[in-house]
This record gives C-alpha cells, structure tokens and sequence, in this order.
C-alpha cells in the first residue's frame, strides 16, 4: 500500500494536466468511460461477496446454523467438539510454529542476502538464480524438497555408504518430523526468493532504488561498514513495502495445506489439515466442528499477522537507540561470511532438489544407496503424458480463462484511476489483497456452501466456480505486477491522443496498452503461474470433479511411485516456466515485427 | 604532522579507453578543484577516490591520505567524506539523528549536547528533532554538511554540492563549507560546473576536457 | 521496460479498431467456453450410430432381457462419473482403459473422479440428500466395500436391485459364491456389483531379510530384530485397516475359547455367537478388542518412525519398501507386486507370500448413488466391469493384477483362454500359495477399531 502512496504524486500531476484536455475526457456518454469507472465496483464485488460470502457460510454452521444438516440450534456445540479433539492443541501449536518460524526464517535471510549483497554484482546473480524458484508451485516444491530429505533421499545417498555405513535407508525423521521442521524448510525455501524478489523490486523503482542506494554510499563513506550500512540506512525506509508481502507469507505459511500434507506430521497434522479432512469427512456433523476449527483458523492467523506487528513496534523501539549510536561495524566480515555460506547452501539445497526430481523422472531401477540410477527410461513420462490430457487441458483453460478476466479487470480499474485522476481508495486497495491475508480455508468452505445453495444445473457451473475461486487469488498478484507499471506511464501520451480527438477507448487500446505490452505479458504469467498452482480452492470449487496438474500432482505425492510424483511436479513447473519464458521474449519479437 | 591527500600517478579507464591522468597533491585547508565537461571522469574519479568505482571503470595508480595507502582500502574504511549535490538525508531519521549516525560512538549526553552545538553553529538552533525532508534546501545541505564533518573524515571530496542552491544560499553555504574544511584543516577535492564556486575555493584549478 | 515512443503502436498490426478487439475477445471466450464444455460433456451428437447388442449368453428370460434392452437405450450417450479411489497410475490406467471401451461400445463418456478417500464420495453424496437433491446426483457409480458400504446402505444412499440383474452378474456363479453377495458380511442385496477380490499379501525385500515371518507371532520377533523396518498405514487408511483386522481375526482365535466359556456360563446353554462376525456391541469392544491393543503396544515401538508417525496410504507403503526403509510390507492386491516391479517402483529383490496362519479376504464392488443422474449408463459400465473382457484385462499383472471375481465354470472355453497367463514374475505370489483364508469380520468392528487405535496412537505423546 505504501506503493500506492509512493506515486501519489505523478497522479497528482497527470491530474492537473488531465483537467486541462478535460473536455475530451469528460464525456458522460462515452460507454467505455462508463465502463472503466463502474470498473472498480464490479471488482469489489467480484472480491467481496465469495470471501465475506464464505466466511459467514463458515462463521453460522461454526455456530451451530446448518440447515443443510438440519441443525437450527445456535450454541458452542462445534468449539466443544474442538477442544475435545485430541491433539487440539498441538495442532494449534503447530500451525504457529511452522507459520512463523518459516517466515521469520525467509524474511532474516533475504535480509542478510540483502544486506551483505546489497549493490553488489553477486545480488544480481542471486536472483538470476532464484527467480525461476518463483514459479514453482508449492506441491512441487513440497515434493522435491520430501525427496531430498527424505532418509532415502539425495542427501542420504551422497554420503552413504563410504561415510554412513548406510546399505539400507537409515531410520529417519524427515519428512514427516512431529515437530514441524520439514514444514519449515519447505516453506522457507520456497518463500525465501519470494520476499528476496519482492525487496528486489522494490529496490528496482527508479526513484526509491537511485535514492536509498545513494544513501547507503553516504553510509559507507561516512565510515560504515556494508553491511551495517544496509540495516540501519536502506532498511527503514525499505521495510514498508515489504510489509505486505511478509504479511501474505505469513498467512499462507500459517494456513496453507499444501505443505503440511506433503510434508508435515499426522498424529495429528496443522489445524489447517485437520480442518480439510473434518470437511471431508464421511460424518457431516463433523463440518460443525470443521466450521469452528475455520475460525480458529482464522483468528490464529489474525492473531500472527497481529502478533508480527507488534513485533514490528517492539523492533522499532529497541533497535531505534542505535540506529544512531554511531556504531559502524557488528562483526560485518564474520556475517558477511556466514551468509555467503547461507547462500549457497540454499542454492545447492534447492539445486539438489530440482537434480533429484529430474533423476526420478527418469530413473530405472535406483536402490539405495546409489547416488545415481541404475539405469534411465521415459517410461514414466510416457505413461504420465498419456494421463494427463484432461487434468492439463482443464489447467489451461481454467488458467487462461482466469488470467485475461483478471488482467482486463485490472487495467480496466487502473484506467479508471487516470480518467478519475484519483487513486483507488483506501478501502478498495485494502480489499483487493483481502485474499491473500484471510486463510482460504477459511472462506473456501463457505463459499462452495453458497455455490452449492446457489448452484444451477449446468455442466460447467463447477468450472464457472473453479475460475471464480482461482480468480480471488490471481486478481492481487496481477494488480500488484501491473499497477506500478500503469500508474508510472508516461501520462501525455494520453493527452496528446485525446488533444487530436482520440477517443477513450482508442486511447486505452492503441496509446496505453501497445506501451504496457511487456508488463501485461509479465502479469499474465503471474497470473497463469497462480492459478496453476491452485490446490484447494480447485478441489473446493470443483467438487473434486476438475483434475488440474496440481490436485493430481498432490494426489499422487505421497503415493507409490516417487517416479510418477516427480513427473508430475516436473510438470507443475514446467508449466508456468513455458509462460514466463513466453512472456520474456515475445515483447521482444512484437518490437522486432513492429519496427520492421 | 600536516594532513594531505596524494593520488599518485592515477590512469582512469573507462572500458579500455583512458579518461584521465592524474597526479597531485592536496594538502589540509587546500581545496583542489576539478572542472570540465561531463563525461570526462570527473565523477569517475570521486568514486574511485571514495572506493567505489563502478563496473565497466578500472584503474591504475595509488591514493595515499596522510602517507597510508588507501588504494585497496574498503569504502567504508577509508575516512573519505563526501557532500553530493543532494543533501541525501536519512529520511527515516531526524535532523539529530542524521547527524548523531555520522558521529563516532560515544556518551549519548556528550553526542546530543556537540550535535545541538554545531547546529546552532550554523544557525539551525532548535532544528535537531525536525524531520530532514520538512527544512529548506540550505538548512538541508548545511545538515549534510555537518553529518559529514562530525563524522570525523580525514579528507572531504564535493561532488557539485551546490548545484542545486539558488545564487545567494550559494554563496552564503559555499562560504560555510570552505570556513569549515579550512578551519578543520582537511584536504579537499570539489568537482564543479561553476567558475565562482572554482574562484572561492581559491585553490588549484584543473580542467579535464573530454577525450576522444 | 523499453518504452514505445511512437503513437503507430506494434498492437496497430494485429487490432486496429476496439470492434475488431471485442470481436476477437468474442470469439477467444467462445472457444474457451466450447473446449471447457467438451472436456466435461463430450458428447457426440450424432444419434445415429447404432450399437448392436452382444448377448453372450442363451436368453434365461424375456422379461430380463426387455429390461437390460431399456436400460441400454436409457445408458448410451451419457457422461458417467465415477468416483473411485486414485491413488494408484496402474488402477487409473485400468479405468481410462475402460473409458475407451464403454465409449466405443456405448457412447458413454465415462469420468473418472479420483478420490484420494472414499468416504469423499460417501459424504457428497450424503450432503445431497440432506439438500434434498433426490435426482440430479453428482456420483454416479462408486468404488466401494466394507466400511463405506455400510453406511451408505444404512442411509439408503444406494440404488437397490439392480446389480443381481446385470447380464454379466450370474458369470459370478452367486449361488455358490457368498463373495459376492455378501460385502464384509452384510448382504448386498443387489445394491453393488462385484468387481474384484483381494487377499492380504505379504512381501519383502530378500537383499535385506531372507527369514520373513511366517505368522503374527513371527512379526512380533522379526520387528525385534529388524527395528523399524515394517509398518502399516495410518487407520482409517483400507490398508492399515487391514492389518489391524488380520491380527484381530489371528488373535481372536486365541482368546475365543476363553470368551466361550465366560459367556455360555453366563447365557446357560444358548449356542455362542462369534462376536467378530456380529455387530460390535458397547458391551464387548473392550473385551474383543483387548488382544489387538497388547499385541499393538508391543509391536509398535519396533515400527516405522517408532510407531510415532504412520504412513498416510497403502501405496505410500510400497514406496517406502522401495525406499528400502522397509524391508517388510503387504498388500491387498497381490498382483500390483510384480508389476510394480515391471515398472521400477520396487526393486527386483521383491518376493511375496502368503501368512501362514491366514490371509484376510475380501471382494471390493461398485455402487450406483440413490439419487445417480446417470444410473443407467453406471449399470452398462458395472456390466462391462464384469465382462470376461474387462475382468480377464485387470488380472493381467502389467495391468492392475486384481484378481477376477469370475467363476470359471461359467464361462466357455474361449473366455476361460483370456485369463491364461505367461510364467509368472519372480516376484508374484506362487499359485496356491494361499493355504487358508480369513473373512473379514462385522463391518461394526471397523469403526470401533478406528475409535480406539485413534485414541490410543493417534497423538503421539
């Protein structure tokens, strides 16, 4: 949000400007104006209703109101259920643990990275290195990472047996661990390039990134060492806009089901997990319970985004005294070192991960403890392949559908914002990013319980459904992509347009979209990425009925073939990669035709 | 012992291309002024003197500040100063605070009391718990100019400090800036656009014009 | 981002005017639309394609014959949804392979709606009874036995009387054969065809073990010896299940001529009814089950992970054999084995066997919902699940290796043909190898099981 603040001011002035072509601008009859400025109605609707709809489809049956069930009586009988279920506690435990202690672990390690690679050619190569990191969805990543620690895993094999005296697979504890640990390192690695390339961006705004780089010369020259430098000159002023992001970590982390399932404990697993099997469960009356353990759900993960900023307060407070202390060196060379360590070994740990799922893709018999297999075949590919039309079809469709109503929606409301000359309001802002803060399991049941109130009897409704619940978590990410690039367009382009009598919408169409086509293609991949990634809301809104690569990937991932498994992970990555590297090089070819 | 900034028989490239050649000494209270067209590898130079010469620069040569070789010295080590055209105010940070980050640690009472000393030197009193971006653009860079001198450098580099002020807050801070280096005794180099900043400085002038 | 200077923008080349621009974004949704619809309801409009019907039998009777002809003209043409578990590729294959077939024969676009738990299935279509959805169900044929179909069968949510009328139903010899009319001991009365049959099959890993135990006590040694290398999967996991019913019916045994003697005494004279094929009563869970969780509490700390995690599935089961963090395992399907071998998915040091002291049998069936929106396409496919054809293909190993629920005797000699086989894979189960089979005990006894393993492992302390 403070992005938004942040180019405030070239609204403010493309407003100015703006009111001098104001006649053309100003047609009231105009039907794209009237479409652009309804625009950003239509979008709180499409946001508001399924999230504030699902949580008080989750928020009566917690309480007791299930007509579905014929239950009518209002009461606690749904938290009684809760706090006598078995391991209520752990769960809850759990679910905090793993939420943050793997952001906190992601967020101190971009940090470090950041600061002891801040203005240095090696950041640059860092990120070359995660970014693809980014587009991996995280079943796959889940799944890679459960190879790669598994105790017949990559790691094992690489020392055994001259070093472990290892033949057989050794008793282990990972994947699985009862404390969470394999969940956290999963959802670290996994976030880690996340927050890394959001700081990243960031830092790569024109004005922010010339000037705190600037500052943090001023800093060195003044006697600091870099990496101090970073902390206590770059940071407080690059700390806000990572604010959002490290929040929607935090919520996915402390509530997401991926992970955990592929990852985590069963006796018992997260409250997330739990609550995904009470949903499903043979006995509906366990949906009552199932309903409450969504609230709880949700005031967990409120109480953690509340908890974190606090701790943010707290930070602030005790480390504002030496910001200006005057203190120039905290063992700088001695951390610099140790992240430098850090760093690679997140590298080869994720490069490990990925080497180990190609070999098992590939892999004929491969007994442990060899570190390669005994022999390769494309056998599991072909048969995969041959499976896959429908759940890859259906990933496509349900993708590309998605992403162009979010991509129009999304320019749509950011034109509005120009013809308004104001920005989107606070509120409106706020809620486009409500999904990525609310746990989805929190409103995803409620919302296939409307669905299904609701539902009418066509063929598709559980496509209609699938793409209006991908939807909820492609918007955010696609506005957030392309509103910088929108909103920091140079504004008399436009005007010129409009001064030689172009309408509107052909100002939108041939003068703004033509100069956008690069970020669009970028949001658009973001945009499919996500939506390839989806687990629950497809298998909610679905009904279990819609296969994508993801549900199948997640089905399969602790099930009896790790060659299988990893075909399918492949996949997962595959496809967004094929997007990102479409989005990369056809701006390049358009221009090529373009200035032929 | 006199202070003294010597850069030593210095070659700058810039891909393989030469910029500038340079030998010279500065001695304290000196100023040595560096001018010519942009693009000739003036601001190249600074950063080289500061230790912080981009990619795509390299260069030969020796800088010895007060007969230590700081060649291949760290940045942050080399107690080099720098005032660049903007003033570069920490904006997370106070007036005070900005100034209190430069200084060396210390007793917290001993650092407040010399930072309300020197403001009200330069006629900021009761300025020390204003946010930097709400002070005019002199009390700004005579802000930055005490940052830079309390932080105790050994020698000072001006980077166009005064590009950005109107004529008569020009005169009046570049007045400030020249009594304090003088009176500090601290070697400088000013790299400037402007022939009345080079006059005042009252030092060495050298004119680089643009190679090929 | 490089910026376009100029106004002739590159969009110029392919849109010029906003019409055009809508009319491309008309068209691009159409398509999306269109293809979205085909991939759920493909269905082929084309009416007249005409199938005719294969009677492999002599016609018993009209009546059943008009009746089988109604459902055949009701079934073509229409989408099927099958939910069935799936978990496993080769099972998966099996049923697109199936797919292909009802589509040929009937013009059925059959779906395959994989669970990853059957009681998915169960609770959907509970869910749409309590909404008062009656007709328009969205299962329409269900892999299902044991557990599961008891309770559907206790709320009514199966289509009553029509698998005993399948064409292919008398194949299965029912007169003679209560595997196929009784589902865990409670007859089916016609509301679930057979579709196979399944025996408790050990195997191990004969790189690491080359004694494997021949009976439960035998387990109990071998996982002293061998500390963490056997497990079972979490209950209410089938498989996991399973093994608790195996060692329960093995325990029982034991403890059955003491509880005899207990409770004639206290009955006076009345013939004593075996608990375990009863329904489990609040009075003598504790008792029956009391055995188990001893045995249970010796055996777990020897387990996988101590006994303090459990493996989620079956199939996770066979990967971790693969892994060779296991070197002990079992399965319900003997034949998977050497097809997972076939396959990569186990190591060739694989050999099965039976237990000595029994091995638990079951038949799994498919069910037709109540309230199907498809019922007459679900009973051709049912039908066609039945068929030499399709049975004869799911035993081959390299298939699915599920063992058919035919009976011999009741096919001709061209049909008894297509089950033969090759010699078998190293790693098969030796013919015969089953020397005494173990029912499965009163669906009942599943729940209270589940109920009290849950509360005594299922949080690790």
């Amino acid at each position: 949000m403070t992005e938004i603040n942040s180019s405030k001011s070239t609204i403010q002035k493309s407003k100015q400007k703006n009111s001098q072509s104001g006649s053309q601008l100003n047609h009231s009859t105009d039907w794209f104006t009237r479409m652009v400025k309804f625009s950003p109605k239509f979008l709180l609707l499409l946001l508001i209703v399924p999230v504030f709809g699902g949580l008080i489809g989750v928020l009566l049956p917690a309480f007791g109101w299930a007509p579905a069930l014929s239950q009518y009586d209002l009461g606690l009988q749904g938290f009684n259920a809760l706090w006598q279920t078995s391991g209520f506690g752990r769960m809850i435990g759990l679910s905090i643990a793993t939420g943050l202690l793997s952001t906190l672990l992601a967020f101190v390690v971009t940090l470090m990275i950041l600061g002891a690679f801040f203005n240095s050619v090696w950041l640059d190569r860092i990120q070359q290195v995660l970014s693809p990191i980014l587009v991996i969805p995280h079943a796959a990543a889940a799944i890679a990472v459960g190879f790669l620690i598994a105790p017949s895993g990559m790691i094992s094999r690489l020392f055994s047996p001259w070093l472990s005296g290892w033949e057989l697979a050794p008793n282990g504890m990972f994947p699985h661990d009862p404390y969470g640990i394999s969940i956290i390192l999963g959802l670290t690695l996994k976030e880690l390039p996340f927050l890394l390339l959001m700081a990243l961006g960031a830092l790569a705004q024109p004005e922010l990134g010339k000037k705190l780089r600037q500052q943090h010369k001023v800093a060195l020259n003044l006697g600091y060492c870099p990496m101090t430098a970073f902390y206590k000159v770059v940071l407080p002023s690059l700390y806000p806009l990572l604010r959002l992001p490290l929040l929607a970590v935090l919520a996915y982390a402390s509530s997401s089901v991926e992970m955990p399932l592929i990852l985590g404990p069963n006796t018992p697993p997260t409250l997330a997990v739990a609550i995904m099997h009470w949903f499903n469960d043979v006995d509906l009356n366990l949906r009552i319970k199932a309903s409450a353990g969504a609230l709880i759900q949700l005031a967990l993960t409120g109480g953690l985004l509340a908890l974190w900023l606090l701790g943010e307060k707290l930070v602030k407070c005790l480390f504002c005294e030496s910001l200006t202390n005057g203190k120039r060196e905290y063992a700088g060379s001695y951390w610099q070192k140790v992240t430098g360590a850090i760093t690679i070994l997140v590298i080869s740990f994720i490069g490990l991960a990925l080497l180990g799922l190609v070999l098992w893709s590939i892999a004929g018999f491969w007994r442990f403890p060899s570190a390669l297999p005994d022999s390769f075949t494309l056998l599991h590919w072909q048969s995969a392949v041959m499976q896959m039309g429908e759940p890859l079809v259906n990933t496509l469709v349900i993708g590309i559908i998605t992403t162009l109503i979010a991509i129009s929606l999304t320019l749509l409301c950011l034109e509005s914002e120009q013809i308004k000359g104001k920005l989107l309001s606070r509120f409106t802002s706020l809620i486009i990013y409500i999904p990525l803060l609310v746990p989805s399991i929190a409103f995803l049941f409620g919302l296939v319980w409307i669905q299904q109130l609701i539902a009418v009897q066509v063929s598709f409704i559980s496509y209609i459904n699938v793409v209006i619940a991908h939807l909820l978590f492609v918007l955010p990410y696609v506005f957030l992509s392309l509103a910088s690039s929108y909103r920091q367009l140079d504004s008399r382009f436009a005007i010129v347009a409009a001064s030689l009598g172009t309408k509107p919408c052909k100002v939108f169409l041939k003068v703004k979209l033509p100069q956008l086509i690069a970020p669009i293609l970028i949001a658009a991949a973001l945009g499919l990425a996500i939506s390839f990634g989806q687990y629950l809301p497809t298998l909610l809104a679905g009904g279990g009925r819609i296969t994508t690569i993801t549900t199948e990937a997640i089905t399969l991932a602790n099930g009896a073939s790790r060659r299988t498994s990893a075909v399918y992970a492949l996949m997962q990555m595959l496809l967004p990669l094929i997007g990102f590297i479409l989005a990369w090089v056809l701006p390049k070819f358009i221009y090529k035709v373009a200035h032929r | 012992m006199q202070s003294s900034l010597h850069i030593k028989n210095l070659q700058l490239f810039r891909q393989n291309e030469l910029l500038l050649s340079l030998n010279e000494q500065v001695n304290g209270g000196e100023i040595l002024t560096l001018m010519g067209p942009s693009g000739s590898g003036k601001s190249s130079l600074l950063n080289w003197l500061t230790g912080a010469l981009p990619s795509g620069f390299h260069a030969n040569g020796e800088v010895w500040l007060n007969d230590t070789n700081i060649t291949f010295t760290p940045a942050h080590q080399r107690h080099v100063g720098v005032l660049y055209q903007d003033a570069l105010l920490f904006s997370h940070l106070s007036v005070a605070g900005n100034i209190a980050f430069a200084m060396p640690p210390g007793n917290k009472k001993q650092r407040l009391d010399k930072i309300e000393a020197s403001l009200a030197q330069v006629g900021l009193k009761g300025l020390a718990d204003r946010h930097p971006d709400n002070l005019s653009g002199g009390q700004q860079a005579r802000v930055a100019l005490l940052r830079v001198l309390l932080s105790e450098p050994k020698a000072i580099l001006l980077d166009e400090p005064f590009s950005k002020l109107d004529s008569q807050l020009r005169e009046d801070t570049r007045e400030l800036v020249f009594e304090q280096i003088r009176y500090h005794q601290l070697p400088a180099i000013m790299v400037t656009h402007d022939h009345s900043d080079a006059e005042a400085a009252d030092g060495k002038i050298i004119t680089l014009s643009k190679l090929s | 981002m490089p910026r376009v200077k100029s106004l002739s923008s590159p969009f110029s080349y392919f849109i010029t005017t906003p019409k055009q621009l809508f009319i491309v974004a008309l068209w691009g949704s159409i398509l999306c639309v269109l293809v979205s619809v085909t991939s759920v309801n493909a269905t082929v409009s084309d009416e007249a394609i005409l199938h005719k019907v294969t009677p492999s039998e002599p016609v018993v009777s009209i009546a059943s014959t008009l009746h089988w002809q109604n459902i055949e003209k009701k079934g073509e043409n229409q989408p099927v949804y099958f939910h069935a578990w799936g978990g496993d590729a080769q099972i998966n294959a099996y049923i697109q392979w199936v797919a292909q077939q009802v589509k040929a024969q009937y013009q059925i676009d059959l779906q395959h709606v994989k669970l990853s738990d059957t009681s998915e299935a169960v609770s959907r279509v509970l869910a749409e009874k309590s909404a008062n959805n009656n007709t328009q169900g969205n299962v329409d044929l269900v892999w299902i036995n044991g557990a599961n179909f008891s309770t559907m069968a206790e709320h009514s949510l199966l289509l009553k009387g029509w698998a005993d009328q399948l064409p292919n139903f008398k194949l299965t010899d029912p007169e003679n054969n209560p595997a196929v009319t009784l589902d865990f001991g409670v007859p089916t009365l016609g509301m679930e065809s057979p579709w196979g049959q399944a025996s408790l099959t050990f195997y191990y890993d004969q790189l690491a073990t080359s004694t494997p135990p021949q009976n439960l006590g035998e387990l109990l040694t071998w996982t002293k010896q061998h500390p963490g290398r056997f497990g079972y999967p979490k209950p209410p996991a089938f498989l996991g299940l399973s093994f608790l019913k195996y060692a329960l019916v093995v325990l029982h045994q034991d403890s059955l001529t003491v509880l005899k003697d207990k409770n004639v005494d206290k009955q006076s004279g009345d013939s004593y009814q075996d608990p375990l094929y009863a329904a489990a009563t609040s009075e003598n869970i504790d008792e029956v089950l009391q055995p188990l969780w001893a045995f249970l509490d010796e055996l777990h700390p020897n387990l996988w992970r101590k006994g303090k995690h459990f493996m989620q599935t079956g199939v996770e089961m066979r990967r971790l054999v693969d892994d060779t963090e296991l070197s002990l395992a079992f399965t319900f399907s003997g034949p998977e084995i050497p097809a997972a071998v076939k396959r990569y998915d186990l190591p060739q040091s694989i050999r099965s066997y039976a237990m000595a002291d029994g091995s638990l049998s079951n038949t799994h069936f498919v069910g037709i919902p109540y309230n199907a929106s498809h019922a007459a396409g679900a009973q051709l496919v049912a039908n066609f699940l039945l068929s030499p054809q399709a049975q004869a293909y799911k035993q081959q190993a390299e298939v699915w290796g599920d063992k058919t629920v035919l009976i011999a005797s009741t096919l001709t000699a061209s049909q008894q043909n297509l089950f033969k086989t090759q010699t078998p894979h190293p790693s098969a189960l030796a013919f015969n190898s089953i020397t005494r089979t173990l029912s499965e005990p009163h669906p009942s006894w599943v729940e209270a099981i589940t109920q009290g393993w849950k509360k005594r492992y299922g949080v690790t302390p």
